[in-house]
């Protein structure tokens, strides 16, 4: 089960963004893209979203193409996480957590709506804001709880082994580091439970820690993926982002100037 | 219909139990008023007679071929205004929204003007008055919501003022097409205008308002069921596809229901401003925001407060009338002011 990326190549104004990218999702294992401002990384997330429609090249899930799954589909698969726009009106937290409850007609309410906005407030520690009004939450807390959505979005009965992909841009900006960690730790929990994770982060020593597979994005190319240890070398990391950088091997660490 | 409704099924799970009072206590304070502005007024009827069977036929002309076919627009007119303007700010993400403020209603009116000073004497009356008129409306307020869309490049968030200035832009154009249409008309036709741009439920006959009627319920019960994908638009365009809502469908039904709503009324009553601005905020602030307590909120209370305004001004100057328009204007243009402050502060 995974998501394949082939050959994906976007341009704007003949300029090229994305060019010539193959990676693959696969369940199960958390995939972290690094790289620094501008080497296409959001890019990357939206077009495997289906936000963007990319130039050349395919995206599958699961053997069938992207373009081939409706909106609706879509939803049922994959979670998105990105930089939020702001709510305009006074909902409260657990109104926009709800809001990653998919409708499956009637049957699917009532049970096991409950226990799943309760289940996963309880996981990212937005229990005790759940009745606050969104608009008064700090930007770490809204973060939270648009985590808290994304996994609502993807809750399945236990026991249920669809596939499922969650892609998530920069999930940790704006927490503090005890939320980060748990953020992060949460985030292992689920590829154990068997979701497809994509990750963009800038903390290469967080990537190194918690990722099963890096892939080292430079000027719309792919410059390596791999094991975190494999890809993360002193002379590679220093060339792409042009700053001298020392990796100590044990325990894992990159230092940088 | 019933049933798509209750597939969607977003009614019920997405309401909680005060919500659910709060539309029951709508719901009754409708009924009250539907049967106090039927009663009152001008001419006044003494209603045990009625259902007895003992009244002379003037009693029963007056009631059912004047009062209750006048009370009945006034009720769905007030819900179209109600729902297109709670949709239109869910849309725009803007609680400024109104089909008035951002020149929907206008546009209405042209087309309407334009069929009243240039149209009569081409077209034969009935066809005029129930089929070509609505129409002309509608053509209006679709035309005025289409322009708006492209302005705000696909209804982006382009901040709260952007959309009311290019509202005033509009008002002010179709208040020129008004002003010549005022100019080269003839003295019935210019009756006939001025009706239009201070609004009223006078004249209402059965003949003229049950097409209205069915047609604005059809796109009542057509937009209400998209009231979950109103709620998951609030977090933003690409959020609201990724949790699967079809974007551009949900415009589509957001756009066209509230032109036909808006047409109509406009065509049959003329402009009746702030009731689609004040009736949204109201709902919100008695209950909450999420669209599927709001909308049908809307409609039940845009109803039932337009009933009430029409009572008024049959009732305060008896027994002449008052332009209904005027009444929804003078309690609404503090509303708005207020609302405007309030904004400002937050």
């Amino acid at each position: 089960m995974s998501v394949e990326v082939k050959n994906l190549s976007w341009e704007v104004n003949s300029k090229k963004i994305l060019d010539d990218i193959s990676l693959s999702i696969s369940s199960g294992e958390i995939i972290t893209i690094l790289g620094p401002n501008g080497a296409g990384k959001s890019s990357f997330l939206k077009i495997i979203s289906g936000d963007l429609q990319c130039t050349e090249g395919q995206v599958y899930f699961d053997q069938s193409n992207l373009d081939d799954i409706s909106i609706q589909d879509r939803s049922f698969i994959r979670s998105v996480m990105s930089q939020s726009q702001d709510v305009v009106y006074d909902f409260s937290t657990r109104e926009i957590i709800e809001m990653g409850w998919l409708d499956r007609g009637i049957s699917s309410y009532s049970e096991d709506f409950k226990k799943a906005i309760d289940q996963i407030s309880e996981e990212c520690s937005v229990k005790n804001l759940l009745e606050q009004s969104f608009n008064t939450l700090s930007g770490g807390e809204k973060r939270r709880v648009h985590f808290a959505r994304t996994l609502v979005q993807l809750w399945r009965p236990s026991g249920s082994d669809d596939p499922r992909y969650m892609f998530l841009d920069e999930p940790t900006a704006n927490l503090d580091i005890l939320h980060e960690q748990k953020m992060m730790k949460l985030i292992q929990k689920k590829r154990d439970e068997g979701l497809g994770i994509l990750l963009i982060l800038h903390d290469l020593n967080l990537a190194a820690k918690y990722s099963d597979q890096v892939a080292l994005f430079n000027e719309g190319r792919l410059v390596d993926k791999g094991l975190p240890k494999t890809v993360l070398t002193e002379d590679t990391l220093s060339a792409v982002y042009g700053l001298k950088m020392n990796v100590e091997k044990n325990p894992f660490r990159i230092n940088y100037y | 219909m019933l049933r798509s409704l209750l597939k969607d099924s977003t009614i019920l799970q997405y309401t909680n139990p005060l919500q659910i009072s709060i539309l029951f206590i709508f719901v009754l304070s409708l009924i009250v008023i539907f049967f106090s502005s039927i009663s009152l007024g001008s001419f006044s009827f003494a209603f045990q007679e009625l259902f007895n069977g003992g009244s002379d036929s003037l009693d029963s002309i007056v009631l059912f071929e004047i009062r209750i076919p006048r009370v009945l627009l006034a009720a769905f007119v007030g819900a179209s205004l109600g729902l297109s303007g709670a949709s239109l700010q869910g849309l725009f993400r803007n609680p400024l929204a109104d089909p008035g403020l951002i020149g929907v209603s206008a546009g209405a009116a042209l087309g309407a003007s334009l069929i009243i000073v240039l149209g009569s004497d081409v077209i034969p009356d009935f066809i005029f008055g129930t089929l070509v008129l609505p129409l002309s409306a509608i053509l209006g307020a679709s035309l005025v919501i289409s322009l708006l869309y492209i302005f705000t490049q696909g209804f982006g968030y382009q901040g709260i003022t952007y959309m009311l200035l290019v509202g005033i832009a509009v008002n002010a154009f179709a208040s020129v097409g008004i002003g010549i249409l005022t100019y080269i008309s003839t003295d019935s036709e210019l009756r006939g205008l001025t009706f239009w741009t201070m609004g009223s439920f006078g004249g209402s006959s059965w003949q003229l308002i049950i097409p209205a009627l069915i047609i604005i319920s059809l796109a009542m019960f057509w937009m209400i069921p998209s009231a979950r994908k109103l709620d998951l638009l609030q977090l933003g365009e690409p959020e609201a596809y990724r949790l699967g809502v079809d974007v551009k469908k949900l415009k589509f039904k957001v756009i066209i229901s509230s032109a036909v709503t808006v047409g109509i009324s406009v065509s049959l009553s003329g402009m009746i401003g702030f009731v689609g601005l004040v009736v949204p905020h109201l709902v919100r602030l008695l209950g909450g925001v999420n669209h599927s307590y709001l909308l049908p909120g809307s409609a039940l209370l845009g109803a039932s407060l337009m009933m009430a305004a029409d009572l008024l001004s049959r009732i305060l100057i008896q027994p002449a009338e008052l332009p209904v328009g005027l009444i929804t204007s003078a309690i609404g243009a503090p509303f708005f002011l207020w609302l405007i402050f309030r904004i400002r502060k937050a």
